[in-house]
């Protein structure tokens, strides 16, 4: 690493602490916020008090709302994890007639405004007489997040040597052997990575659940009815809960990376 | 009726879309035996050998081991192993774990597997304590034998190997050439092995086939390759080769095309209307001194001079062409680069090739 010069080094200190703080400082103020006793959000803070914790904790409404937003989240992973590997491996590791017809079609609905999308997949819902709940959202959430994971997926799979599932059937591997002893376990770090990043986009999506969750209630869409009309702070304090259930998830994920990611 | 020989390749084609890699090849293999198949990038060896272990389909023709078809079996079933040139270890697994895994897929129990892979190690002169390596831990020689070690684990009938140290430093690849020729004569397999160099060939080969445009221009030892090349392209294909046109007169002495060259009379005899190319290897052209004889003599000017190591190769300019010479590097001319020369060789040192009076072979 080049050596750098003293007020360099401090002209990239300054750089770092603005940046930080333009990212984060919203975030703590949301933290401020959470914990104030006072109805509406004003600084300095006066009283403090964990009331509206405890609320966001114990309230069932919030419970209903974290179990909605858990099984959308949940069934959104799982399924793009799985869409998203054998899109992959069609998007990368197949030489096929369609296959840049494809690669370019399957990023289209990242590009989409997610207002759009869901007004449109509302339109087609109820076109097709489907009444929209928690399912139709996942079925929304996955015509977003399956391109993502598909593409994070296939970055992996760009760098898989092909040699490698051939040196496999050609030692007796059938092909469904190959797929489970080779193909798997490689693209497995780019499948959980795919997969940590489905569950946050599907946990913090708004403009999607909005058109297309019904009656049910998602946090986000709850947080938002909320903020039109009748604040309180435990708005922000389960916003902060849910920021802290999220870092934590990514740290598992990590983690869990680093542990099959081989040791060298 | 003589044998059905080990492995046949009967009239094998091999297109892919309207481009034709493999076209109507024969090739006999033996039991045991190790053949080298050498050619341009491109000439069809890879598909050559991907036919052979089942990667890919043959469009025609048939393949045969001991006298049953397995062109029509799938890769999975073949009794063949390939070598491929990213070697193709998986990186999740140990190098314990990865020899072990032909075995495994044939369903052997663990112990058995772990015993017989520490002997494998053993084999190729890995220490035990690899057994539980990562791969990313063993550098590109070990690499190698691991390996070769788990080509060898379930005892296929044929191993073949698709340039395996092309991506090896000289020295290194130097090394295992020999290795893996000490490794055949130890495990009497079939070898089957494919490089563009010829060198590498001659190292370790009972029998080199070259392929040149999807088809077998000669099979045969190094020995004859090298000495009797049946035409230009092989001729050329090691290295530097000195090629002078020859055409035969009606009263049966050369006629030299491209520029006169002396020889003794009657030291070669040319049939009238016979046209093909003169060869003699730059090792066996000497310089002549004043008043020294050869069969064939011709005179230029010394243009350039480089030394190889243990040798020293000097380009001559004559009357028919750049001459390359080649001697040890103890026999350094003291001349300089100007000097005029006479160079010669004898009538043993030339191979003729036939060709066609259009060029061809």
């Amino acid at each position: 690493m080049r050596q750098v010069s003293r007020s360099t080094r401090i002209a990239l200190y300054l750089y770092g602490a603005v940046i930080l703080s333009l990212l984060y400082l919203p975030l703590v103020s949301v933290g401020f916020a959470s914990v104030s006793k006072a109805r509406y959000l004003s600084f300095p803070i006066k009283r403090y008090t964990s009331e509206w914790m405890t609320a966001a904790v114990t309230s069932p409404t919030v419970h209903e709302l974290v179990l909605t937003s858990l099984k959308i989240a949940v069934s959104v992973t799982i399924l793009s994890m799985v869409i998203g590997f054998f899109g992959a491996l069609a998007f990368a590791r197949f030489q096929w007639r369609y296959r840049g017809l494809f690669q370019k079609i399957i990023l289209l609905p990242i590009f989409f405004p997610q207002t759009v999308l869901g007004l449109a997949l509302l339109i087609w819902f109820s076109a097709l007489g489907i009444t929209p709940s928690w399912k139709t959202a996942v079925v929304a959430h996955l015509v977003w997040i399956a391109p993502i994971t598909t593409l994070i997926i296939a970055i992996r799979a760009y760098a898989f040597d092909p040699a490698l599932e051939e040196a496999a059937r050609d030692m007796g591997a059938s092909t469904l052997t190959v797929l489970r002893e080779i193909t798997l376990p490689l693209l497995m770090p780019g499948i959980v990575s795919a997969g940590l990043f489905a569950f946050l986009l599907s946990w913090g999506n708004f403009p999607l659940s909005l058109f297309t969750t019904g009656v049910d209630a998602t946090l986000p869409k709850w947080l938002y009815s909320r903020m039109v009309s009748g604040y309180t702070p435990q708005i922000p304090a389960l916003g902060v809960l849910s920021v802290i259930g999220s870092t934590l998830l990514v740290a598992v994920g990590l983690v869990l990376m680093r542990w099959m990611r081989p040791r060298d | 009726m003589a044998a059905k020989p080990f492995v046949q390749i009967e009239n094998v084609t091999k297109r892919f879309g309207r481009f034709t890699a493999l076209d109507r090849i024969n090739l006999d293999i033996s039991e045991g035996e190790f053949l080298t198949i050498v050619g341009p990038s491109g000439s069809g060896k890879s598909t050559l050998i991907r036919l052979l272990v089942g990667i890919d389909d043959v469009t025609e023709g048939t393949i045969s081991l001991n006298g049953t078809r397995i062109d029509t079996m799938p890769a999975n079933k073949r009794p063949t192993c390939m070598v491929f040139q990213s070697l193709a270890l998986f990186p999740h697994m140990t190098v314990g774990q990865n020899i072990e895994f032909p075995l495994k897929l044939r369903g052997v129990a663990p112990a058995d597997r772990r015993t017989r892979a520490i002997e494998l190690l053993a084999l190729l002169r890995l220490p035990e304590s690899y057994y539980g390596k990562r791969i990313s831990q063993c550098s590109g020689g070990e690499r190698q034998r691991v390996a070769l070690a788990r080509a060898l684990a379930f005892d296929p009938q044929i191993i073949v190997f698709d340039e395996p140290l092309s991506a090896l430093d000289y020295r290194l690849r130097k090394t295992l050439e020999k290795e893996l020729k000490d490794l055949h004569a130890r495990t009497g397999k079939t070898f089957v092995y494919i490089t563009h160099s010829l060198e590498e060939a001659m190292v370790m080969s009972d029998r080199i086939a070259i392929m040149r445009s999807g088809r077998f221009e000669q099979i045969a030892t190094a020995e004859e390759i090298y000495s009797r090349p049946i035409s230009r392209f092989v001729a050329s294909f090691m290295g530097e080769v000195n090629l002078f046109p020859v055409t035969g007169r009606a009263d049966g002495t050369p006629d030299w095309p491209a520029g006169a060259i002396g020889a003794r009379p009657g030291a070669l005899a040319v049939a009238p209307g016979w046209t093909g190319v003169l060869m003699v290897r730059p090792e066996l052209v000497r310089f002549l001194d004043a008043g020294q004889a050869a069969d064939f003599t011709l005179s230029g000017t010394l243009t350039a001079e480089y030394a190889l190591g243990s040798r020293i190769q000097y380009s001559v300019d004559t009357a028919a062409g750049l001459v390359t010479v080649e001697r040890p590097f103890e026999t350094r001319l003291t001349a300089p680069v100007g000097t005029p020369v006479t160079l010669g060789w004898d009538r043993a040192a030339v191979h003729l090739i036939a060709e066609a009076a259009d060029g061809t072979a």
